[in-house]
């Protein structure tokens, strides 16, 4: 098959193309449950009182409930055709953190707001652990859109982020502790941590934005079972280009 | 372009009657637990589960069990696999909505409520295999050959019913709210819940508590089953009748209004409300009785064997302790010279049960002459806190002169409680408040603790270093100056052969 020569400025017209419908396609019902419950965390400060240390707890659980949303970013039914536009991924996944990334902003800001200023934990300190989550959830979902064919990986990716979460306050030593309390000494030495683990995830989000070079090799039994039931989505044609 | 072709026989026809409808169910119910059993959360709880248990169980710490602890020891493992469970059966019940697979039962007698019916069946095999797990961990520790007293049916359920209870919530959730990410936020607020709990019971085991799934409250000393006051059997209703509701409820949104739904769910709400009402009451008179007698006058309810001279009282289901006790007691008071060697000692199990399970008072020392406490916890640390306990009273005569001791007769005293053991050094380490084997330091005991002068420790390491038979041979030859009143720590250590800078006592300045 030839390649035609595209225009320099071709990605960028067809980006700004693509923003209506990514827009209209992103999942804003799996937001609006994930950031209304994390809404609800935070009311709960403000409705039932307590001290730093439970107000801290709900904020991290509307912090949790947050980046479960953003894990079902790059969800997208229609994966499977939407591969062939001419902008590669990592444009279309920029178009779609891009787009979310005010949202989410406002909606961080009211959740901040709505905790009394006398619990509020440090708030670039919890700012730091909600933005770690959130880029730990892009980037687990942007690595299982590498790894598998799934148009819809939010729900693994949400599991396997809620393991994490569940697990990292029980399995880490003290000396790696990330979930510690308001007042504790070891507060600082904490978020140097988060800001270290903010770091790998970018830095794993942003190895995992480029498409792979070759197609993901399918296990030779699985994958003749998978043709007999099912076309190659992305086409048969030799696309450089993969899905 | 060539389109895409799929072939698939034709669905054999079914008949939809009563009877194949819950064979379909059954049928479905099956394959659905299959799922469910293979999901990786669900796996990689079970997994994490035995491992706690194994963990658990092998501590040395935990050599000793008491069965009326271990039984409720069993429930907070469950309450991850319950939450993995939670998740995935949320997940399974949207499994057809997400596949776009819900017209295809369109062909087939499964409505929704009937399917609903077998999301919730499917859950129950993870409960038994979490009853599995349960009965394995309590039968492990029941089988160990330190095993006193007994353990409750009704607290081992709370475990399996936990996992009921969370998987039916994932389902009826499902029913509720279609979104991907209601399951895993629900299991974000069962986190919270747990959370929550865990601060909010912290020394609290009566009243509205007992309305979260699971109560550990985590004794410091075990108490005799009968003092225990824990409303476990109100409490597995409560969590079966809860279970049963939040399923019958998911059966119900789901369209099956049937009758029989509708008198059962009613049913399920009376048992848990009968459950959850008759749990809160409190603890009852007759166990807050029973509890201040087992704390005040404990020989009311102790039986006592004679062992040698001396007397061993416990609380009946601690008597098979008295063999561990006197083994030690004789062995302390084998090392021990003139008419202490002989003495015939009381040993009595003592309790302070008037301020609940969660309470850690320290228990005030006995005046009776030759009598040493002993507590209801054993194994570990409370070995060689015994030890010291007798040799206490063998030194000093009773248990209160033995916590008020300040001159040189500590020296004979930690003598002869750590000398009979295998690494007495290490023992000293132990029963030392700050682990240290250096300087000045507190002693536990069973009761009061005593306190060790720099001096004091340095003596008696130095004859811990000596042969027992050399060191015994002197104790024993000077016993009566050791351990006349008053005795400095010098004069200790001179008569005892060892020449160390010792220091003033704490009594002498």
């Amino acid at each position: 098959m030839y390649r035609l020569r595209r225009p320099w400025t071709a990605p960028s017209t067809a980006a700004a193309a693509l923003v209506r419908p990514v827009w209209r396609g992103l999942p804003w019902r799996v937001w609006g449950v994930a950031q209304g419950a994390g809404t609800l965390a935070a009311g709960l400060i403000r409705v039932c009182g307590g001290g730093p240390l439970p107000a801290l707890v709900l904020l991290r659980a509307a912090v949790l409930a947050g980046a479960l949303g953003l894990a079902f970013l790059l969800d997208d039914p229609a994966r499977h055709t939407t591969a062939t536009v001419p902008v590669r991924r990592v444009v279309r996944t920029a178009l779609r953190v891009a787009l979310v990334a005010p949202v989410v902003a406002v909606w961080w800001t009211a959740v901040l707001l709505l905790v009394p200023g006398s619990v509020r934990p440090p708030v670039w300190d919890i700012t730091l652990e909600a933005g770690t989550a959130s880029v730990l959830a892009l980037a687990a979902a942007t690595v299982a859109v590498r790894r598998t064919d799934e148009p819809e990986p939010g729900r693994s990716v949400a599991t396997a982020l809620l393991a994490g979460a569940v697990l990292a306050p029980l399995l880490l030593p003290a000396r790696w502790a990330l979930f510690v309390a308001p007042g504790d000494p070891g507060w600082a030495a904490a978020h140097e941590r988060w800001a270290w683990v903010l770091a790998g995830a970018a830095a794993l989000w942003a190895v995992s934005l480029r498409e792979p070079r070759r197609r993901r090799t399918v296990r030779a039994p699985l994958r003749s079972a998978f043709r007999s039931v099912f076309r190659s989505p992305c086409g048969t044609s030799g696309l450089s280009r993969t899905c | 372009m060539t389109a895409t072709r799929t072939e698939r026989t034709a669905p054999v026809a079914v008949s939809t009657g009563t009877r194949n409808g819950r064979a379909a169910v059954v049928a479905l119910a099956g394959f659905e637990a299959r799922r469910l059993l293979l999901r990786l959360p669900v796996l990689l709880a079970l997994a994490g589960h035995v491992t706690w248990i194994v963990w658990r169980t092998l501590r040395p710490a935990d050599d000793f069990p008491v069965l009326q602890d271990a039984d409720r020891a069993t429930q907070s493992g469950p309450l991850f696999v319950g939450l993995a469970v939670m998740l995935c059966a949320n997940q399974a019940a949207l499994r057809s909505l997400r596949r776009d697979t819900e017209r295809h039962f369109a062909v087939t007698s499964l409505t929704l409520w009937r399917r609903t019916a077998a999301h919730v069946l499917s859950v129950v095999p993870l409960a038994l295999l979490t009853a599995v797990a349960v009965t394995a961990q309590f039968t492990w520790e029941a089988a160990k050959p330190g095993a006193v007293g007994r353990g409750s049916v009704a607290e081992l359920l709370a475990g399996p019913l936990t996992v009921l209870l969370f998987g039916t919530a994932g389902v009826l959730l499902a029913r509720l709210n279609s979104s991907a990410v209601a399951g895993p936020l629900l299991v974000v607020a069962f986190l919270l819940l747990f959370v929550g709990s865990a601060s909010q019971s912290g020394g609290q085991d009566t009243g509205p508590v007992w309305l979260w799934p699971v109560v550990v409250t985590s004794g410091v000393h075990p108490f005799p089953s009968d003092l225990l006051g824990r409303p476990a059997g109100w409490h597995a209703l409560y969590l079966a009748g809860l279970a049963l509701t939040v399923a019958l409820l998911a059966v119900l949104v789901s369209g099956g209004r049937t009758r029989t739904v509708q008198a059962a769910l009613a049913g399920a709400l009376a048992l848990a409300a009968l459950g959850g009402v008759m749990q809160t009451g409190g603890i009852p008179a007759a166990t807050d009785t029973a509890r201040s007698r087992a704390s005040l006058a404990p020989e009311q309810d102790q039986t006592c064997v004679r062992r040698g001279a001396s007397h061993y009282c416990a609380f009946p289901e601690w008597t098979p302790r008295v063999e561990d006790w006197a083994r030690i007691a004789d062995r302390v008071q084998g090392l021990a010279g003139g008419a202490a060697h002989d003495r015939p000692l009381l040993v009595r199990q003592r309790l302070e049960a008037r301020y609940g399970l969660s309470d850690d008072a320290a228990l005030d020392p006995a005046t009776r002459p030759d009598q040493v406490t002993v507590g209801t916890s054993w194994g570990g640390d409370r070995v060689p806190e015994f030890s010291t306990a007798v040799a206490g009273v063998l030194v000093a005569g009773n248990e209160r002169r033995a916590g008020e001791l300040c001159d040189g007769r500590m020296v004979p005293l930690m003598w002869l409680s750590l000398a009979w053991q295998r690494d007495p050094e290490s023992a000293l380490r132990h029963v030392r408040l700050d682990d240290s084997v250096t300087g000045s330091a507190l002693v536990l005991s069973g009761t009061e603790p005593l306190t060790m002068t720099a001096g004091q420790t340095k003596v008696v390491r130095a004859l811990l270093h000596r042969p027992l038979a050399d060191v015994g041979a002197r104790v024993k030859a000077h016993w009566d100056e050791l351990t006349a009143p008053g005795v400095t720590t010098a004069r200790a250590a001179e008569l005892l052969g060892v020449r160390v800078s010792v220091g003033g006592d704490r009594c002498t300045g």
